[in-house]
């Protein structure tokens, strides 16, 4: 046993320890890229069969049996939700022989781990869905249990409270997989911007584009300090597709650089590479290097809505009503003298489209156990004026009280256990129960007036499958990051060139194999849904 | 009487302490900036962005934290529990695994060690390991999910295993045979006392896997009272951050109170603070277990 071996030994190990130390931090970003590897790969659903098949043969249903409803919700639980649990789970003993355990995805990782619960065969026994949670894709890849048998059996009340042209819009391959929110609302775009500012200098309301170009020209001369238009990192939806809704009436956000309008959803066409796409670019770079919006804009991580509130920006792209109104009743408590305007895209393009079915929902996956008591508890959840206020506004008297039949919350956000819809509940809203803060007028006077314009969404109901290409989408989608973005945030000097340095790499890339098949399933959509 | 020193030691010395000092000052300056902004009103950070001396002093942040602070507690205590059983039970448990691979009679130790050793490079991936912490062994909601998985790190066994090797002798274990102790006797009356170095750096590795480990409350953990701090302090981020980045045209809205710039600061320094304030302390220990091997010849 010699003394030196036992000094290099620990003298190793002194090295190992504080690297330990310096790679730390790094430890936790592991199981990130482990986990982002797997991205592209675990995207099947197990087709597991569904175990209700047996049960369906009887007629009713069958509660003789106990049973817990695993019930998956995105978003993060509110501090009460087991009393309110407690409570509904009392009363669901009662009605179906069931408990349910109410679960929250957290916002971390949400959609991996949405894909996760689908695709692993656990135990779901309902599951939020929307368009933005891909709900047309998992549908198609069959993650979901088909409603059309179980709903007259497990719940007739539901199925006659939701409209007949709701299930038939919620429809994917010919089945529901999900059943729709029948609250309506619209959740398209509009200009944000101080109207305070707007009165004081004297500037044109922004209508479309041009009046907004002015109104922005007009920040920048009399308020230097202020930036014109925030749009936040994510310039493909906050700058892009909201350009092209207002200035050229898209359809709907559609992928790969594919554009129709809306009132010619039947002839899409490229969009990247055209001419328009080149005139767009430029009207980009041009609010760029007029200083609109910040050099740094693609690094921005503050919202925009949180910078117009603290009166670093003026103007925004792109936001719904509620969220406008939010925004609104939020600046009005900081800055009483403030004021905020809005106008919604449809006043300008002449129509506006209401929700669609699918955008709220809940489903039941293809691994529930319990298949048939959760379709009936969902029923309680919708229809029972008890499960439902309880669900979406807390214990009367604890959480929330009514007042001139309005709701208002019992102490501040941050001490109330339960705010108002602190469930996420915007899938089982009712609206014959619904409670507004009084602040709601200004969003119904808003939807009021986008009622008398209002014409069907075409977009939503499209179900993209993207098996065939899934390789070249992945390459799109790096390519779009790398060469696209840029451009579009007018960081590029030459316009015309950097265009066409992304058209090569996007061809390189597969972009006509893409949007052939992408077209072709489109116009299939339009055939099987009529429209025309 | 004085030793005299040389200039080239002198020169060292120098060098020595510039570097260390602008490291510290590198270390020190982004914390320095986290609890000023703690302090700062949360409008003049949106307004003016951030500095080292708060412009617009403000408790704001800490006062909202400590409004409701039974979240971060128990957060904080789920952690410092899953941290110390964990570390325990994983030290038990690696130093045996270490203890029997590195015995000469053990016939199969290659194979195992193997074993062992393969799943570093070859792993199942997510997918098959959530579904077996979720649908086989159902750990979902439990504390079982936080500290189960990290109990056999394959790396940890291996180090360990080696560093028995090379600090145990096998003659000790042998004369302590003749001596009539049996293997577990051998195993923590002589072997684990002369890896003591070995046990504190593992001890390390582990409690600090444990401290900050937030992947596993994101994958299993739906129980707001089962939250590790370093996920519940993650989560928050990430809510605003979606609130930020989904469009418009999700129709998401969030009741929740979303936190502003100076309360998640205040949140940062709360939750790491403490920890902070006991190293220098621990830190003793730590250095005391790596040298107890290398200070006798």
């Amino acid at each position: 046993m010699t003394g030196t071996k036992k000094k290099a030994i620990s003298l190793m190990l002194t090295a190992v320890m504080s690297l330990s130390l310096f790679t730390a931090c790094s430890g936790g970003g592991n199981g990130g890229s482990g986990n982002s590897g797997n991205n592209g790969g675990s995207g099947t659903p197990a087709n597991t069969p569904a175990a209700a098949d047996a049960a369906n043969e009887q007629a009713g249903i069958d509660t003789s049996k106990k049973v817990e409803l695993q019930f998956y919700m995105l978003g993060n639980a509110p501090k009460d939700l087991p009393k309110i649990q407690e409570q509904i789970n009392k009363m669901a003993l009662e009605d179906l022989n069931a408990t349910v355990k109410f679960n929250y995805t957290t916002w971390t990782d949400w959609d991996q781990k949405y894909k996760l619960l689908l695709s692993t065969g656990q135990a779901v026994d309902l599951i939020f869905t929307a368009d933005w949670t891909q709900y047309q894709q998992y549908a198609k890849k069959g993650a979901f249990l088909a409603l059309d048998d179980l709903l007259p059996k497990a719940a007739p009340e539901l199925q006659a409270f939701v409209p007949q042209e709701m299930w038939d819009a919620v429809r994917i391959d010919g089945s529901i997989y999900t059943v729709p929110a029948t609250y309506k609302e619209y959740v398209t775009g509009g200009f944000v911007w101080r109207e305070d500012l707007r009165e004081k200098y004297d500037l044109p309301v922004p209508v479309d584009i041009p009046t907004f170009e002015a109104y922005l020209e007009g920040i920048k001369q009399h308020e230097p300090k202020l930036q014109p238009l925030a749009i936040g990192a994510a310039v493909d939806a906050a700058l892009q597709d909201s350009y092209l809704d207002i200035k050229r009436r898209a359809v709907g956000p559609m992928q790969y650089g594919v554009f129709a309008s809306y009132d010619e959803p039947g002839e899409p066409v490229s969009y990247w590479g055209s001419p328009e796409h080149l005139e767009d670019l430029k009207t980009y770079k041009s609010w760029a290097d007029k200083g609109y919006f910040s050099k740094n804009e693609l690094n921005e991580t503050e919202s925009s809505q949180d910078k117009l509130v603290n009166g670093t920006a003026a103007a925004m792209l792109n936001d719904n009503p509620v969220r406008y109104n939010q925004t609104s009743s939020r600046m009005k408590s900081l800055h009483p003298d403030w004021e905020l305007g809005y106008t919604p895209y449809g006043l300008t393009n002449g129509y506006a489209t209401p929700v669609h079915p699918i955008h709220n929902g809940f489903a039941i996956p293809k691994s529930s156990r319990n298949a048939e008591r959760a379709l009936a508890f969902y029923e309680k959840l919708v229809t029972d004026k008890r499960y439902n206020l309880l669900t979406q506004y807390g214990a009367l008297g604890v959480n929330y009280t009514v007042e001139d039949g309005y709701y208002k919350m019992l102490g501040d956000a941050n001490s109330n256990g339960f705010p108002r819809e602190g469930m996420n509940g915007w899938a089982w809203r009712n609206p014959e129960f619904m409670l507004f803060e009084p602040s709601y007028e200004g969003v119904q006077k808003i939807f009021d007036e986008l009622d008398k314009i209002q014409k069907p969404d075409i977009y939503t109901g499209f179900a993209e499958d993207y098996t065939e290409y899934q390789a070249e989408r992945a390459a799109l989608e790096q390519v779009e990051k790398q060469y696209l973005f840029p451009l579009m945030a007018g960081q590029v000097a030459d316009v015309e060139a950097g265009l066409k340095t992304f058209m090569d790499k996007a061809r390189q890339a597969g972009l006509d194999k893409v949007q052939e098949a992408y077209k072709k399933q489109w116009l299939a959509y339009l055939t099987e849904k009529g429209i025309q | 009487m004085k030793i005299k020193e040389d200039s080239s030691t002198i020169w060292f010395r120098l060098i020595a302490y510039a570097v260390v000092i602008t490291g510290s000052i590198l270390c020190l300056l982004p914390f320095l900036l986290i609890v000023s902004a703690s302090l700062t009103s949360n409008e003049s950070i949106l307004t003016e962005g951030y500095s080292i001396i708060p412009a617009d002093f403000s408790w704001e942040g800490y006062r909202i934290i400590f409004q409701v602070p039974g979240e971060v507690l128990q957060a904080y205590g789920v952690t410092i529990f899953v941290t110390v059983t964990g570390t325990a039970l994983g030290l038990l448990l690696m130093t045996m695994a270490g203890y029997v691979l590195q015995r000469k009679d053990f016939k199969y130790r290659n194979y195992f060690s193997f074993f062992i050793y393969f799943t570093t490079l070859f792993g199942g991936g997510l997918v098959p390991y959530y579904m077996l912490i979720t649908n086989y062994l159902k750990f979902t909601d439990t504390m079982y999910a936080l500290i189960w998985p990290s109990l056999m790190t394959p790396f940890l066994i291996i180090l360990m295993r080696s560093f028995i090797n090379s600090a145990v002798p096998d003659e000790v274990i042998e004369s302590s045979k003749i001596d009539g102790a049996n293997d577990f006797v051998i195993y923590y009356r002589i072997v684990l006392p002369l890896a003591v170095p070995g046990l504190a750096t593992i001890g390390l590795f582990l409690a600090l896997h444990y401290w900050n480990d937030w992947f596993s409350s994101a994958l299993f953990i739906s129980d707001v009272t089962k939250y590790q701090l370093q996920f519940y302090l993650y989560n928050i981020i990430n809510t605003s951050a979606f609130l930020t980045n989904i469009g418009a045209g999700a129709g998401v809205t969030l009741s929740e109170g979303v936190p502003s710039e100076s309360m998640k600061m205040a949140m940062a320094i709360v939750v790491t603070g403490p920890i902070l304030l006991l190293y220098p302390f621990i830190q003793r220990y730590f250095v005391k277990g790596l040298t107890v091997g290398a200070v006798k010849g």
